[in-house]
């Protein structure tokens, strides 16, 4: 509420996950890449093995290009990223967390200084000299993990620092460690996996039958740690956070899912390389697997950012900012004289400071096509029981008055004609759309809150009669206003799910 | 539950403000080298002054000046958002997109640098071309700071173009207030690029002759910038006179005359040593003339302190450990050991 809103066209998720995936792919390689090459580096010297110190040196330009600069870069941006998406929350964490920053920022110097001498000392350097070189380059790059790992897993489970805010207590948090041996499992995995792509570039022979069996036994043993801290860093959530999640909220168990079956094909996948074709295994199927690895990776990382709904700071900041201590206070005084930037325009500062944060009008989870055809009243119903749709959004927290100021902004904003004239659809068509939009909200179909079980048998006056009844039915449940064509297509659809029928 | 209030600083106020101030004197003074380092390298090319191995050799030094620029400038960031916040992520989300561009910018400069580097080891030449995309890149980051930075101290303006304009692409129009303080900073990446220059090229007579005189004349011009800048801060200038600043800005220059003077005795250590304070007086005027511009809307003194001294005891002694492993890493690269020829098993 104390900054202004940046209104850009992109969702603010897209924006983050653009600059955020990018980089913790490029972070964790960093990490495990630097243990790939001086491991390697350490066994070639000891067996005087010049092909494998000369695929080290090759491996370890393309290396120092991509973390040097794409990988401390985009660390910078994700700071810059996250201050211009989420001011508040890297004002709190920064606030909380700046010794822990700063400490992780000595270890970041160390790792560029110890990355770029080892890159330029191949030929420069004695044996041990360069290995030393390589150690204090992973060591200092693990470190700067071990940090940023509390500050990362804070947001999900800050534990018992919400009673004390005590420094360590909300950095050695319940997720602390299952994260840390989690992502240390990826690095791994992300340097076999690396590992592969350049070994897929080498002549067919002995030595790269040799090196693409290493590389993916690291990728192999990576894979299993992830797998294993995996199961361990669901048990460490709160149960509360995972029992909410898996009765309401389908994104971070989709995600969860995808990642499982994501981890098992990339696992079956390179033990299957190893065991058929090592000596021909190309760039194409390198390339899939470093997809394959990627996209799981890329799945955790979404689960881990959609179980934190609807809060970016959990118990202790909601997504679009709003402090839970001040909750009291934006009840009372509301939420505009908490905005610190306005515009002249209260519906549209509100909606930007309540709602924005994830929903764009149009692009990216817009608002507009969600709103087709509603009126006023079922607006504002949604505004009101905001958190209880699906259970991952923020609850309104403003007063009574700024939340009809959010619904005439968007009502303003909104096409008010029925369904059957927006969409050129009818029959079931028209009462799927109409149930998504009208029902699914709260209650989509095949979640915990699917309701539609209890229609079975249902005739077409009674379900129309239930709609006539909406607003009675439950808390926050809008009443039902869409014209006649839209509710004889809804009953309709309703009866077919009633009868098993998913259409 | 009464939760956390995380309207704090984790240490004295002192003490964060020294560090900030120290870690953007580094940042600056590496910047510098880089960015007056590139400007001097192109200038030089355009009049033929100096080329060749010369050239190539002083380009090979930037992808590691890129390195530390980069590096040096996460920790004053991080203290700068620890104070102010709300001033510079404001200014920042009104210019979201300019802001948010210095990450490509930075990218493409840094690989330009790269792209050169190996290019001069390969032919012994520079590709002008490149290099001028790596100026680019540093040119367009200086700008946006400035604008940036500037805007943050300008509360009302601020409110003023965000009630206009939401979307993140509002330039700061207030280009009186920062077109002089941005070309005071790039004459003075010049002053310190042209020594840094000079020091690299202390065998090149083209090479040192060019770094000195844009060493002279970047000193003398960044001084004319500094001084035309502070007369446009009509009512502020006489705030600022009356701080602590202006013995600080009569040793800041009287530093810069003794960088000069050892400069012509070609003693580079002591030199360098009085520039780097020269430029840390010039930071700390930075940071009075912040609060002079911000008073009214500012209050330090209401801060609430509570130090996490664990913490920031663990800071200080990876800090201590990071300058430790630094230098040993470069004693280590740059003296190689005698029998290193014959320890080496691979030559590819």
């Amino acid at each position: 509420m104390h900054y202004p809103f940046w209104d850009q066209p992109i969702g603010y998720g897209v924006l983050m996950a653009v600059i955020a995936v990018f980089h913790v792919f490029v972070s964790h390689f960093a990490i495990g890449g630097g243990l790939y090459l001086v491991v390697n580096e350490q066994l070639a010297r000891r067996a005087g093995d010049t092909d494998r110190l000369a695929f080290l040196e090759q491996l370890s330009k393309f290396f120092a290009m991509v973390t040097l600069v794409a990988g401390a870069l985009t660390g910078v941006g994700i700071w810059f990223v996250i201050g211009l998406l989420a001011p508040a929350a890297t004002e709190a964490l920064i606030h909380n967390y700046v010794w822990g920053w700063a400490t992780e920022w000595t270890f970041f110097v160390v790792e560029i200084a110890a990355a770029m001498l080892y890159f330029y000392g191949w030929k420069r350097l004695t044996a041990k000299a360069h290995l030393t070189l390589g150690w204090i380059y992973f060591v200092a790059a693990w470190l700067s993990l071990v940090v940023i790992n509390g500050i990362l897993t804070f947001m999900l489970t800050p534990g018992r620092w919400l009673v004390t805010g005590d420094f360590w207590q909300g950095f050695f948090n319940p997720t602390y460690w299952p994260s840390l041996v989690l992502r240390t499992g990826v690095c791994i995995m992300l340097a076999g996996l690396y590992a592969l792509l350049v070994a897929s570039r080498l002549e067919a022979g002995d030595f790269k039958a040799r090196t693409v069996r290493q590389a993916a036994g690291w990728a192999v043993v990576g894979l299993a740690v992830t797998a294993l801290a995996q199961a361990w860093y669901w048990k460490a959530i709160p149960a509360a956070v995972t029992a909410k999640a898996l009765e309401s909220m389908p994104t971070p168990i989709r995600a969860i899912m995808l990642s499982l079956w994501l981890a098992a094909a990339l696992g079956a996948g390179v033990v299957a390389l190893v065991i058929l074709a090592p000596r021909r295994f190309g760039t194409v199927a390198a390339l899939g697997f470093m997809t394959l690895g990627m996209a799981w990776f890329g799945a955790f990382e979404w689960s881990r950012e959609s179980l934190r709904k609807p809060y970016i700071l959990v118990g202790y900041m909601y997504g679009n900012g709003a402090e839970v201590a001040q909750t009291a206070t934006y009840k009372r005084d509301g939420f505009l004289p908490q905005i610190t930037y306005r515009t002249g325009d209260d519906g549209a500062d509100l909606f930007r400071h309540a709602c924005r944060s994830c929903h764009t009008l149009d692009g990216y989870k817009a608002v507009k096509p969600a709103l087709a055809g509603a009126d006023r009243a079922y607006i504002l119903a949604l505004i009101k029981g905001a958190h209880l749709l699906r259970g991952n959004m923020p609850p309104f927290l403003g007063t009574a008055a700024e939340a009809e100021q959010i619904a005439d902004h968007l009502y303003q904003r909104t096409d008010h004609r029925p369904l059957a004239a927006i969409y050129p659809i009818d029959g079931l068509a028209l009462g799927r759309r109409a149930y998504d939009l009208r029902c699914g909200k709260c209650h989509a179909i095949g979640t915990a809150s699917d309701k539609s079980k209890s229609l079975v048998g249902q005739s077409a006056e009674d379900l129309s009669g239930l709609l006539d009844m909406a607003s009675s039915l439950g808390e926050g449940m809008p009443a039902y206003t869409g014209d006649p064509a839209e509710r004889k297509a809804l009953v309709a659809y309703l009866q077919s799910l009633g009868l098993g029928g998913k259409p | 539950m009464t939760l956390p209030d995380y309207h704090f600083t984790s240490a004295p106020l002192w003490l964060v403000t020294t560090l900030h101030l120290l870690t953007l004197s580094l940042h600056l003074a590496a910047m510098s080298c880089l960015f007056g380092g590139t400007l001097i390298v192109l200038w030089a090319g355009v009049r033929k002054q100096w080329a060749g191995p010369d050239a190539a050799g002083f380009v090979r030094v930037l992808p590691a000046a890129t390195a530390a620029t980069v590096s040096l400038g996460v920790a004053p960031l991080l203290f700068l958002q620890l104070v102010y916040p709300r001033q510079v992520y404001a200014a920042a989300i009104v210019s979201g997109w300019f802001w948010l561009a210095v990450i490509g910018a930075v990218i493409t400069a840094y690989y330009a640098f790269y792209r050169t580097s190996f290019q001069a080891h390969r032919t012994g030449q520079v590709s002008p071309g490149l290099l001028a995309l790596a100026a680019l890149g540093l040119l367009y980051t200086s700008l946006v700071y400035s604008s940036v930075f500037a805007l943050a101290e300008q509360p009302d303006l601020l409110r003023a173009l965000y009630a206009k304009d939401q979307s993140g692409w509002v330039w700061n129009p207030a280009l009186g207030a920062y077109g002089l303080r941005w070309l005071h900073m790039v004459l003075g990446a010049l002053t310190v690029g042209g020594f840094f220059v000079s020091m690299v090229g202390q065998k090149a007579p083209a090479m040192a002759a060019t770094g000195r005189a844009a060493f002279v004349g970047g000193m003398a011009a960044a001084a004319g910038a500094g001084f035309l800048y502070l007369l446009t801060l009509d009512a502020d200038l006489a705030l600022f006179m009356r701080t602590p600043a202006m013995p600080v800005l009569v040793v800041a220059l009287a530093l810069s005359l003794a960088a000069l003077h050892f400069r012509a005795r070609k003693s580079f250590a002591l030199s360098g040593l009085c520039l780097f304070f020269s430029v840390f007086g010039m930071v700390y005027m930075r940071h009075v003339l912040r609060l002079v511009r911000l008073r009214g809307s500012l209050d330090l003194a209401a801060w609430r302190v509570a130090p996490q001294w664990s913490p920031f005891l663990l800071f200080l002694v990876c800090f201590i450990l990071m300058l430790v492993v630094l230098v040993w890493m470069a004693r280590l690269f740059f003296r190689p050991e005698p029998e290193v020829e014959s320890q080496r098993k691979h030559q590819p």
